[in-house]
């Protein structure tokens, strides 16, 4: 148990007190001192966890997600359709847009064919994009899953149902189930970090990082890559670390005081807040600091110490699984490749993106494969859904794009525990529907707990009457157990 | 606790449990089968085909043939057979452990008792009981501690001693009005020995404007306000009207039964004002996705199932949200049953429109009394305007003789005459053109170029629109039906030599007729001439007149030509002139007669005597309108017209009806997926409550077709209502003492917990519905002069082993204060606060960054002056990015309604209060405010800090602490006065002279130190 997330456990504060109610009445100063020591000692011995947390023996201990806001285009990327490409520029089907809903679409579109090629890369022999070099280097760390469906194809309730399990506001996401279920292992990071690059936050907010109807202390910590890392981690201008080290002492003996006139066990959880507090302010601009790497990691990941990157994130990311942070969140904005101008189009705006992105990422899984680190962290790459395989023209645009679409999109998975060099799942000759081994969002949300040890209905929180979980309560969600080693 | 609850449900209610064997399904049975068998044999799973949710159901026959219940007779009964089973691969439930033999006694009991159903106890009015008897009274001073006392006498706990007076005030102040007492009140307290100084001092409270403000703030989570519309682009919204309304009624105590039907049906009462509309914005705070591409229709029943699900929680603490996808699992609402009570909702006007239309603009207060105002200054305006005086009657008669006498307008020749288009005119011989009738009609523009002829002045231009039979409808104009738009006019006076051309400015223009909205005026000042110019209809057909006056006289050479330009912009082709003549003057009494009406003018040529009585008064009435004498009286009516118009009052989205015909019929949406619609329902309320025309009210309904929202809204309102008094006397417990009487005051079904204190509960529902007529101050007055309320809350060793979380209310409550409180009395405490009330929501200042908006540039401005000051409930709420310091201390998103507020212990609220600006700016306050007002020596300075903070004086142990600290960074402080001057300064600014860096840098720490205190976050 950590300190971070004793105070809300109530049940396990509750036990302590509970086992040592005999002499709390009589409780000195002194002895309070070693009570604080015995309490995050008692809820450590228990574990960081909910009780019979992990379910199983997991494979992975930390997640990196990795998600490309706006959804970029699977068929410029890893789903390679031929067929495609021969019809380009032809109609699409009738049977295909009978009862279909787009964004922006309207009347009937036209195929689009990639203009990328495709070469198979490692021993797997896995298809890859021209635009993704450096990837197409770890394919055979890599799991590509074509065939994964959503059931949302706007933006925010898309978002929220990859990251929460619903497409509304309110409902916990999954880095925050599992911090909730599984705790941190750094008793001086939050266990929930959300990183984001491209200038602006997803389109459904704070709420993908939310902690729903879980307590708040589960809900992501957002860390900026400027400015403060964390909000008001800073002491105050002409406060120095001793002035505010005097200042926490003076707090916590008059605390104590208090506390023997009342004897309310909150007032001993604060108290240990406030040393959590003083020991985040020395350990997170640390954490944080990447300046600290040496320039030939720099140089890998083509981050740059004091920007706001992508490819800092990356190794931002790393830095904080080494430390024991339980899961890494990055959002990257700029991927909603409609086509409407030079900005948002697949021939200049999508390889902008790639060459943001491609380099870290490949950084990432070998920086992490060299340090064995890989085996125990689950990277997954994803959109929030797929894109059409017809060129959107929003208002007759010359640029190239592709509206959103929900019956198809590629996602792929590294490390923790995963089976590397395979694809799993396919989509049909055009690419518009994923037709073998469809993957739902569900689906993937409950590999991922079953990849940290966690079954997926049994990891609940009841709320309005019901067992919540993250797979959502009506649906019945699958384990793709071919995609683990 | 399993234990005490266990001791608590004894004497819950008469009959339960009695010697004849009897059983209280409530208590004895459901929580069984709540807690081991619905999940599988409930609402959504029905395994074999068994639900045990419902006594028909549970006692069918199965598909095996078998029955699980069969009334009367036990050992019939498969449910008994299989919970009692030996062989663990048969026997129920089949995880976890077995029944116990108690549960399994009182199933027995039950069946062979006819298995009844017995309503759930929250279903069942509530009802006064006798009072308890207890054994010692000393302890009581009203009925509810008698409730508690005889359970605390049952378990053999002692309460704690009453609070002191200094803790007693800050806990009632806090509670109140959410802020903490000042040292004079404080003092003020302490010092008054009557017998009534508690209750003066609740009355002072609950008669304070903060009072509206602290409670309205608990309101707002439930009525999830924010300032946004939520979801992806979550732009702004203007609704805090109804943030000033829930204040304001709070304030004025609205009944709370009045206070529920104006938000849910303000609209639909028959005496519906402003204030009644404002209200309806309760269910406005829905979110609006204005993303593109979204389906306004999905997000608008999005909407109105999150209006019927927020309507449920907030009165009737029911979660009838999983109603929407299939019955309740565990309470008795059928499917159909929640869209029979969407159906009371579902036809509002409102479907998701980004401008949140239908809307109604209501003056502020403020707005309000400066109308009233004007209106008082323009009615002493207008009669001064009326007033007769000698001298004015004479003016009025060398007046209306001018315009008797005033020459008449001249025709000019036109010398030329050419449209912009190929269009050709033709002169007539009254002076008149007409345009050709096979000539297309598109816009145009007319040029004429006219003879003036000898010398003299112009003054006026007249401008004739006149019929013609070739025209279509006879004219004027060449559109279908014989009208025209004008756009624009310009007149310039060509030299006789051709030299020059000087354009001639208009000043104003009148004409016999105008069109609704196109005013002539629109021809001198166009705003857009594709939509505004003068015109004529429906009076097409008939000779008009416009008369253009110039700005001064116009002298005129002989030779000198006009040039008149008429301009037809209209958005529409065909509006053109078809035939018109140009007149002139130049006599400056035809231009006065020109601004008056050709019937006053023949009024003003005949003699008085010969004029009627209308006549004289229309003279009289266009005189006082155009004299010079009243001129001054005239600009000052018009400049108070014109403050008038200029107050803009805020739009707010209200609910409102369609009309009858346009009424949406409400379907069951199969599993809640609005692309799904099953059967029409038609409004009705669950069958398993009290029926619809229960509600009293005028417009009672029997339910069906006619009920309406109104009629919906007086049956929550109603105290035949077993839930909705219940419900708000819990929330008010809750908000008091932490926990409410019903813990899980989201839930009053069978998920939630059980009442600790049933028949207090029932005892103050009855009270606050009936005795106190929905009184929210009374209902508060009550609970607060208990003596349980007043108890000292501190804790002995005992008292935490038995009752840890203070169910039983041994001791007086103590917690973590929420978040706009934990900003509202640092800002206090420090001197800071702003008393402003109301208006527009406010931006303290915030991290820059925290606002990173996807597509409307919108940014974070922090307010200027008091009003980053202001108290919390104030914040601009965004819904995508709340204010993070607040959102630290567990403020919600108001995304959806928010029963109850977490109240989470984290550090990041530690970084909050330590670090956050904001409480920084407030410890250099407080550090100024010590220093100058606490006195000269540093213990003197601690009590008075102490007593500013905390409402007590420190004791000796403390003030030694803090000395300590005070001498530590004063010596810190002296040796760096960088540091010192950042420190006292930084956010607050500039210190006052006299007042020493490193000494105030010091006691910014103690202030930093005293707002962080365990106590001082906290109201014990």
């Amino acid at each position: 148990m950590e300190p971070l997330f004793e105070s809300l456990r109530e049940t396990t504060r509750r036990h302590f007190f509970g086992q040592c109610k005999v002499g709390i009445g009589a409780m000195a100063l002194a002895s309070l001192l070693a009570e604080e020591r015995r309490a995050v000692a008692a809820s450590r011995a228990e574990g960081s966890a909910l009780p019979g947390l992990p379910h199983f023996r997991p494979r992975a201990k930390h997640v990196i997600y990795l998600h490309m806001a706006g959804s970029p285009p699977q068929q410029e990327l890893f789903d390679h359709k031929p067929a495609l490409k021969k019809h380009d520029g032809q109609p699409c089907p009738a049977e295909y847009l009978e009862g279909e809903r787009f964004a922006f679409i309207k009347g009937t579109p036209r195929l689009l064919g990639t203009p990328y090629e495709f070469r198979p890369h490692g021993r797997s022999g896995t298809l890859v994009s021209e635009l993704l070099p450096n990837i197409s280097r770890c394919i055979d760390d890599i799991a590509v899953v074509k065939s994964m469906h959503t059931d949302f194809f706007n933006h925010a309730p898309a978002q929220m149902f990859l990251h929460t399990g619903v497409q509304r506001f309110g409902n916990p996401s999954m880095g925050s189930w599992l911090v909730y279920g599984l705790g941190s292992e750094n008793r001086n990071l939050p266990g929930f970090v959300v990183l984001v690059s491209g200038g602006k936050v997803p389109s459904a907010g704070k709420s993908v990082w939310g902690s729903g109807f879980l307590p708040t202390i589960y809900q992501g910590v957002q860390c900026r890559s400027s400015g403060e890392p964390v909000l008001y981690l800073g002491d105050p201008r002409g406060m120095s670390r001793d002035v505010r080290r005097r200042s926490l002492d003076a707090i916590r003996d008059l605390n104590r005081i208090r506390y023997e006139q009342h004897l309310d066990p909150e007032t001993v959880t604060r108290i240990g807040q406030y040393e959590m507090a003083f020991r985040m302010q020395m350990a997170v601009p640390g954490a944080m600091d990447i300046a600290r790497e040496p320039a030939h990691v720099l140089e890998s990941y083509g981050a740059s110490p004091g920007g706001a990157s992508f490819a800092n994130n990356c190794l931002l990311a790393r830095r904080l699984v080494e430390q024991g942070v339980r899961f890494v969140q990055l959002f990257d904005w700029g991927w909603d490749a409609h086509g409407t101008g030079k900005h948002d189009d697949i021939i200049h705006q999508l390889p902008k993106k790639c060459g943001e992105t491609d380099r870290p990422i490949a950084a990432l899984i070998e920086d992490l494969k060299n340090r064995g680190l890989l085996d125990d962290t689950l990277i997954v790459w994803s959109g929030e859904f797929g894109r059409t395989p017809m060129n959107e023209k929003r208002n007759n645009s010359k640029f190239l794009g592709r509206d959103h679409h929900p019956h198809a999109f590629t996602i792929w998975m590294a490390g923790g525990g995963v089976r590397g060099g395979i694809t799993h799942g396919e989509t049909d000759e055009l690419g518009y529907f994923a037709a073998e081994k469809k993957v739902h969002v569900h689906d993937l949300q409950a590999t991922i707990l079953h990849l940290m040890g966690i079954d997926h209905e049994k990891l609940t929180y009841r709320f309005m009457g019901l067992d919540q979980r993250l797979t959502g309560v009506t649906r019945e969600s699958h384990v793709q157990h071919e995609l683990i080693a | 606790m399993v234990v005490l609850l266990a001791l608590l449900a004894v004497p819950l209610h008469a009959g339960g449990g009695d010697a004849s064997g009897s059983v209280d399904f409530n208590r004895e049975v459901k929580p069984t089968l709540a807690a081991r068998c619905f999940k599988c044999h409930g609402g959504v799973k029905r395994k074999s085909g068994l639900s045990l949710l419902f006594r028909d159901q549970a006692t069918a026959r199965l598909r095996s043939g078998k029955r699980a219940i069969v009334p009367g007779e036990a050992a019939a009964s498969e449910l008994l057979r299989r919970v009692t089973a030996e062989d663990p691969d048969e026997r129920m439930p089949p995880d976890g452990k077995p029944l116990t033999a108690e549960q399994i006694d009182a199933l027995r009991r039950w069946i062979a008792a006819g298995a009844p159903y017995d309503t759930h106890w929250s279903l069942v009015p509530p009802a006064k009981t006798t009072l308890p008897r207890l054994r010692d009274s000393r302890d009581v001073r009203g009925a509810i501690d008698v409730f508690i006392a005889a359970s605390l006498e049952r378990e053999g706990i002692e309460a704690t001693r009453p609070a002191d007076r200094a803790t007693l005030i800050r806990r009632l102040s806090l509670d109140l009005i959410g802020l903490p007492p000042t040292i004079d009140e404080i003092d003020a307290f302490e010092n008054d020995r009557s017998p009534d100084a508690y209750e003066r001092l609740i009355d002072r409270l609950l008669a304070s404007p903060r009072f509206g403000e602290r409670w309205a703030r608990r309101w707002l989570d439930l009525a999830r306000y924010a300032d946004t519309q939520g979801y992806e682009k979550d732009n702004r919204r203007t609704i805090w009207r109804y943030r000033d309304w829930v204040i304001d009624a709070f304030n004025r105590d609205l009944a709370y039964d009045r206070f529920t039907i104006e938000q849910l049906a303000g609209d639909l009462l028959p005496d519906a004002g402003n204030n009644q509309l404002l209200a309806t914005a309760f269910h406005r705070n829905t979110m609006t996705n204005t993303e593109g591409g979204t389906d306004d229709e999905e997000f608008r029943v999005a909407a109105v199932m999150d209006r019927v699900n927020t309507t449920w929680q907030v009165w009737m603490g029911t979660t009838f949200g999983c109603v929407q996808c299939h019955s309740h699992p565990y309470d008795p609402f059928k499917h159909e049953d929640y869209y029979r009570f969407l159906a009371f909702l579902n036809n509002t006007e409102d479907s998701d429109k980004p401008d949140e239309r239908p809307t109604v603009a209501t003056p502020t207060p403020e707005q309000s009394r400066r109308i009233e105002a004007l209106e008082r200054e323009l009615a002493s305006a207008r009669e001064l305007l009326g007033r007769s005086t000698p001298e004015l009657a004479a003016a009025r008669q060398r007046w209306t003789e001018q315009i008797a006498g005033a020459r008449g307008w001249t025709t000019p020749r036109v010398e030329s005459a050419t449209a912009e288009s190929d269009v050709a005119l033709r002169a007539l011989d009254d002076g008149s053109l007409l345009v050709a009738a096979d000539a297309s009609a598109a816009n145009d523009a007319y040029t004429l170029r006219l003879e003036p002829g000898d010398r003299g002045r112009l003054t006026a231009l007249r401008l004739e629109a006149l019929p013609h039979e070739s025209l279509p409808a006879n004219g004027p104009g060449r559109a279908p039906d014989g009208n025209f738009v004008l756009s624009g006019i310009a007149v310039s006076v060509v030299l006789a030599d051709g030299s020059e051309e000087r354009l001639v400015e208009l000043s104003r223009a009148r004409a016999d007729f105008e069109q609704k909205d196109f005013p002539v005026a629109h021809v001198l000042s166009n705003p857009d001439v594709a939509r505004h110019g003068w015109a004529v209809h429906p009076q097409a057909g008939k000779p008009h007149e416009a008369v253009f006056v110039a700005s001064s006289p116009v002298e005129l050479a002989a030779g000198d030509r006009l040039v008149v330009r008429l301009e037809h912009r209209y958005g529409q082709p065909e509006f053109t002139l078809g035939r018109f003549r140009v007149s002139i003057t130049g006599d400056p009494a035809r231009v006065a007669a020109g601004d008056v009406p050709p019937a006053v003018v023949q009024a003003a040529s005949r003699a008085p005597e010969e004029r009627t009585a209308e006549e004289s008064a229309e003279l009289e009435r266009v005189f006082r309108e155009l004299a010079p004498e009243l001129a001054p009286v005239r600009a000052r009516i018009a400049a108070l017209e014109k403050e008038r118009a200029s107050i803009q009052p805020p739009t707010t989205p209200i609910l409102r009806e369609l009309p009858a015909d346009r009424r949406r019929t409400t379907h069951v949406f199969t599993r809640g997926s609005f692309l799904d619609p099953a059967e029409a329902v038609e409004p009705g309320v669950p069958q398993a409550m009290h029926a619809l025309d229960d509600a009293p009210g005028d417009r009672g309904s029997g339910g069906g077709a006619s009920a309406d929202r109104l009629a919906m809204a007086r049956w929550i309102a109603s105290p035949g209502n077993p839930l909705t008094g219940r419900v708000a006397v819990n929330r008010v417990w809750e908000q008091l003492f932490g926990i409410g009487l019903v813990e899980t005051s989201e839930d009053f079904g069978t998920q939630g917990t059980l009442p600790t204190h049933p028949e207090l509960l029932d005892w103050l529902a009855v009270r606050f519905t009936g005795d106190f007529a929905w009184s929210m101050k009374r209902l508060l007055r009550e609970i607060v002069t208990s003596a349980a309320y007043r108890r000292s809350s501190a804790a002995t060793p005992e008292l935490l082993a038995r009752d840890p979380k203070n169910l039983l209310l041994a001791r007086g409550p103590r917690l973590r204060l929420e978040a706009e409180m934990v900003r509202d009395q640092s800002l206090a405490v420090s001197g800071l606060l702003s008393s402003t009330m109301f208006g527009p929501s406010v931006m303290p200042p915030q991290p820059d960054g925290v606002w990173q908006v996807v597509y409307s540039g919108d940014s974070w401005k922090t307010s200027p002056g008091a009003d980053k000051y202001r108290r919390g409930l104030y914040t601009f709420w965004r819904r995508t990015s709340p204010y993070p310091s607040m959102m630290a201390f567990d403020a919600t998103s108001r995304e959806y309604c928010t029963i109850r507020r977490l109240r989470t212990n984290t550090p990041l609220q530690a970084l909050v209060t330590l670090n956050d600006p904001v409480y920084v700016e407030a410890a250099q306050a407080l550090a100024r405010r010590i220093v100058r007002e606490g006195g000269r020596d540093v213990a003197s300075r601690l009590r008075y800090a102490f007593r500013l903070c905390l409402g007590r004086p420190p004791v000796d142990l403390e003030i030694e602490r803090l000395s300590a600290l005070v001498t530590s960074e004063l010596e810190h402080f002296r040796a760096d006065a960088d540091a010192a001057h950042a420190l006292a300064t930084s956010e607050l600014g500039p210190a006052p002279e006299g007042l020493d860096h490193a000494e105030l840098a010091a006691w910014t720490v103690v202030g930093n130190v005293l707002m962080n205190l365990d106590e001082f976050l906290t109201k014990g």
